[in-house]
């Protein structure tokens, strides 16, 4: 789950060419990887129990002790587990700071997929895998730096957790939502890092930007029905439910909701529009000085994914219609997937749905999903501070740069409850969008270890 | 599958209020709520577990073995069949043979008010899937056979029943084509009786008209399809598979095939223009006379029924789309549902379709490819004779008329191999089309009754016609 840009050049840092090998505590790392990508997660045929007990038997070996690692379990999901890890800090008053993954993967079918997608495969500089990008390779790192530390036995100032889920890819049961619930307590933390934000490469591996999420759209699929008596089909009649389901899809195709901003997406844009020049850069400048700019607007939404971080946007996905080819049809469903954004609500956009499609026949309904994300936790000095000086020390010249996530991650949980959770993961993904959900889903294996680096930095700091 | 009308009003004969139920009529009664009752959809019922009740019944009423022929194929284990014979005394005449399919429309138990594969009796109509369509006529046919075997009823031709399974899909087994290609020998006959045609009630209850089928449009599938590269759905893109469809679709709601007529429907327009009367009849009588009379069409296009005889028409009836909720469609589908006035080709029809869509990113294709519509068969006096002399004993002053059938039968299959098909059903149905194929599907007590008695005059005279 992630944003993907579809900026073009960039005059950043390109990856070293020529991989060496391992340090001796990457391979560490990577073994740890390596039996999360081949532990079977998905939700058809996989076990997120099965992943979370392999990650605290690594984190039991590392010395944690049993009090410390929490197997969470719901009799009814004996498949979706998850683990809470907890590495006390010295000063029980401090706040904990929590990172956050999920164990779950997205559907993966061997047929399809070039190679086994359970199968951890290391080939011309990539990590092959499902789950490599999404979210494996940081959930690797969260437990390779807790059982490094214990192993160090650094002591920070204040505690921190690790919480490892089931759920986040659409699962009915949600990992994230059941600990919100049922152990607020355990997972209470100051703030949370989670998947998202993302770095971006060009084709040819310069860095682009590293993202830093905060704040998100609100998925919610509404369900567009219609119903009529049917009928025989060669006696056609002049109400018909495709038809009309047909005309409100096309008013929702023609529509575009309302311009609007967040501190994070101004950022972005102000950050990214001198980098890269150009029409869309000079939109972008413009656009973040001036959001009534409609010219510049107008720029930046003929890009789909600048547009998803402009408005709200709604698309039809799914239709499904008639019972038999010679019946009129009785009726006629589509779902339409809206991505809300911060500060709209979910009535508002349904009720924008039978506005702009006018035919009270047709019925709008909006199936249970996540909760809306709320507004965006500020990116303050204390969040952005440790991630600038760790980036520019690494990277020099690459910005950081806020986001506004168009897809939707736990944090829409977490956030809500009070925990303010931050997408920043650290990792620079190919152009491609190293094919998360899709086939062959791959991360650059520099990435990962720059990103692991990065991070560890990244949290000591937090700690401090 | 039968065409209904809409009309108005009429100077008809209204159906008398309700009759003693005679014993024959129960026992009927029972054998058509035994036939309904038996679920007969592709999906999940069975023909030839009916054919096989109905075969149970025609042996215990004294059929022989060697008169029952069940058929069905290995690969269509549940769509078979059944053929009956009841042998005449003149083995050289040509057979008699009564033909009806006893598969259903699909129906949904959610969709539906009543369950509706339970027959249910209610302020005078029968309630049902298959009700009208057309499981009240197979059990005439088969109660037929019944009474005829135990009154001793020696007719001279011999009399043939074929039970078939398919008729309601375009792709699945057809056994009335499986027939004619197989056992052409086995169902060869003089005339076939069949579903189609039958008798018009307007809003009212009023009788208007008789109908004998003659001719029907030709049925044919066309599938529309959008592909596309897909996507995360949170970053839509303008080029959408959905959005491409609804706009070929709503283009093809628009439209309007040009205005056609043959021999069968100018004569039934005739017919029924006297019967209906007011602005609708005298736009009949109108059309009749000249079939380039706008003004008459366009009246006549207002009622689906009477649109449905007018042209080729053409309706979309499923969709299909799309893979996940938050993906966007790598795919968009739609089924178009032709019924095509003869004499317009096949290809004819889609070139048009895709013309209206007007989006090569559509593609239109044909999908079965069934029989052309084969020319009618006349309307000889051996067969409208007994039809009349039926109808004017029964309902005197309701007019006989042709009819060129909005729907497809298996006279599909039959007529191109030489067996006359006409569709006589002598059942009054509802100016609403009876919910056939539809939700609720019903039929008048009272129609189906009636038009038992009617046919069974009818197939009386057939079967001692010299």
């Amino acid at each position: 789950m992630r944003v993907f840009l579809g900026a073009a050049m960039a005059a950043c840092l390109a990856f070293p060419a020529g991989a060496q090998s391992p340090r001796p505590d990457q391979a560490q790392f990577r073994d740890i990887y390596k039996e999360l990508v081949e532990t079977n997660t998905t939700l058809s045929s996989g076990s997120c129990t099965l992943a979370a007990e392999r990650m605290a038997a690594r984190l039991k070996a590392a010395g944690f002790a049993d009090s410390d690692l929490h197997l969470i379990v719901t009799p009814a999901n004996p498949k979706e587990g998850a683990l809470v890890a907890v590495l006390p800090g010295r000063n029980p008053h401090a706040k904990a700071i929590l990172l956050l993954g999920h164990l779950d993967v997205v559907e993966a079918r061997r047929e399809d997929w070039t190679r086994d997608p359970f199968s951890f495969i290391e080939e011309d500089g990539y990590f092959y895998g499902r789950g490599t990008a999404d979210m494996k390779g940081q959930v690797a790192i969260w437990v390779d730096m807790l059982a490094r530390f214990k192993k160090e036995g650094f002591a920070p100032r204040r505690t921190l957790k690790m919480a490892l889920t089931c759920g986040e890819e659409g699962a009915p049961f949600n990992g994230a939502r059941h600990l919100v619930n049922e152990y607020r307590a355990l997972i209470d933390a100051e703030f949370a890092l989670n998947e998202g934000g993302w770095g971006r490469m060009d084709e040819s591996g310069k860095r682009i930007y590293l993202g830093i999420n905060s704040g998100e759209k609100t998925p919610v699929n509404f369900r567009l029905e219609v119903t009529n008596p049917g009928g025989h089909s060669m006696r056609p009649v002049k109400d018909n439910a495709i038809y009309r389901l047909a005309a409100g899809l096309l008013k929702i195709g023609a529509y575009d909701f309302p311009i609007q901003t967040t501190d994070s997406s101004r950022g972005f844009f102000a950050k990214m529009g001198p980098g890269l020049g150009g029409a869309i850069g000079a939109a972008m400048t413009a656009f973040a000085k001036n959001p009534q700019d409609a010219q510049a607007a107008a720029t930046l939404a003929t890009d789909p994914a600048y547009n998803a971080m402009m408005r709200t946007t709604c698309v039809a996905t799914l239709l499904d219609a008639g019972h038999a080819n010679n019946a009129l049809p009785q009726r006629a469903a589509a779902n339409v997937n809206c991505r809300i954004f911060p500060g709209t609500t979910r009535e508002q956009v349904s009720a924008k749905l039978q506005e702009l499609m006018g035919d009270p026949q047709i019925k709008v309904t909006a199936n249970a999903g996540r909760s809306p994300g709320g507004s965006a936790p500020p990116l303050t000095d204390a969040i952005m501070k440790p991630i600038l000086a760790a980036a520019a020390k690494r990277w020099p010249g690459v910005p950081v740069v806020p986001m506004l996530e168009i897809g939707a991650t736990d944090a829409s949980y977490l956030t809500p409850a009070g925990i303010p959770t931050y997408g920043f993961t650290s990792i620079f993904f190919d152009p491609d969008g190293s094919r998360l959900h899709g086939l062959n889903e791959r991360v650059r294996v520099r990435a990962i270890y720059d990103g692991r680096d990065l991070m560890t930095e990244v949290v000591k700091a937090y700690l401090k | 599958m039968r065409t209904f009308l809409g009309a108005a009003l009429a100077v008809s004969l209204t159906l008398p209020a309700a009759a003693q139920t005679r014993p024959d009529q129960l026992k009927f009664r029972e054998l058509y709520k035994e036939l309904v009752e038996t679920n007969t959809t592709l999906s999940s019922g069975s023909c030839t577990l009916a054919a096989q009740r109905m075969g149970a019944r025609l042996k215990t009423a004294g059929f022989a073995d060697r008169d029952l022929h069940y058929y069905a194929t290995p690969e269509n284990p549940k769509e078979g069949g059944l053929v009956a014979i009841l042998p005449g005394s003149e083995p050289a005449a040509k057979a008699v043979l009564l033909l009806a399919h006893v598969d259903v429309v699909e129906a949904r138990r959610e969709d539906w008010t009543r369950d509706p594969f339970k027959l249910i009796e209610e302020g005078g109509f029968f309630y049902g899937r298959g009700t009208a369509d057309m499981k009240g006529q197979a059990a005439v046919w088969v109660d037929m056979l019944i009474r005829f075997k135990q009154e001793g009823f020696k007719p001279r031709r011999t009399l043939k029943l074929a039970l078939t399974c398919g008729e309601e899909t375009s792709y699945a087994f057809d056994g009335a084509s499986w027939l004619a290609k197989n056992r052409r020998e086995l169902i060869d006959a003089g005339i076939a009786l069949n579903e189609g045609g039958g008798g018009r009630l307007d809003a009212s209850g009023k009788r208007l008209l008789l109908t004998i089928q003659a001719g029907e449009k030709h049925f044919q599938n066309y599938r529309l399809e959008v592909t596309n590269i897909g996507g995360h759905s949170s970053r839509p893109t303008p080029n959408n598979a959905i959005y491409r469809l609804a706009a070929g679709l709503t283009r093809i709601s628009a439209y309007q095939f040009p205005v056609v007529t043959n021999e069968a429907t100018r004569a039934f327009f005739a017919a029924m223009g006297p019967q209906v009367g007011g602005k609708m009849g005298a736009a009949m009588t109108a059309f009749s006379r000249n079939p380039t009379d706008a003004k008459a069409a366009a009246t006549l296009a207002a009622d689906p029924s009477h649109n449905a005889i007018l042209h080729t028409t053409c309706v979309a009836t499923l969709l299909e789309a799309g893979h996940a909720n938050n993906a966007l469609p790598q795919r968009a589908r739609a089924n178009i549902n032709c019924r095509i006035f003869p004499g317009e080709s096949v290809e004819q029809v889609r070139l048009r379709l895709a013309r209206l869509v007007a989006d090569p990113e559509v593609k239109v294709t044909t999908l079965e490819k069934r029989n052309e519509v084969a020319k009618p068969p006349p309307l000889t006096p051996e067969v409208m004779v007994p039809v009349k002399a039926a109808a004017a004993k029964l309902w005197p002053g309701v007019p006989v008329a042709p009819e060129m059938l909005a729907g497809a039968t298996d006279a599909t299959f039959l007529n191109p191999v030489g067996i006359p098909t006409y569709g006589i059903t002598g059942i009054f149905g509802e100016h609403d089309g009876n919910g056939a194929h539809g939700l609720n599907e019903r039929i008048r007590v009272r129609s189906l009754y009636e038009g038992r008695d009617f046919l069974t005059e009818v197939v009386k005279a057939y079967a001692n016609q010299k």
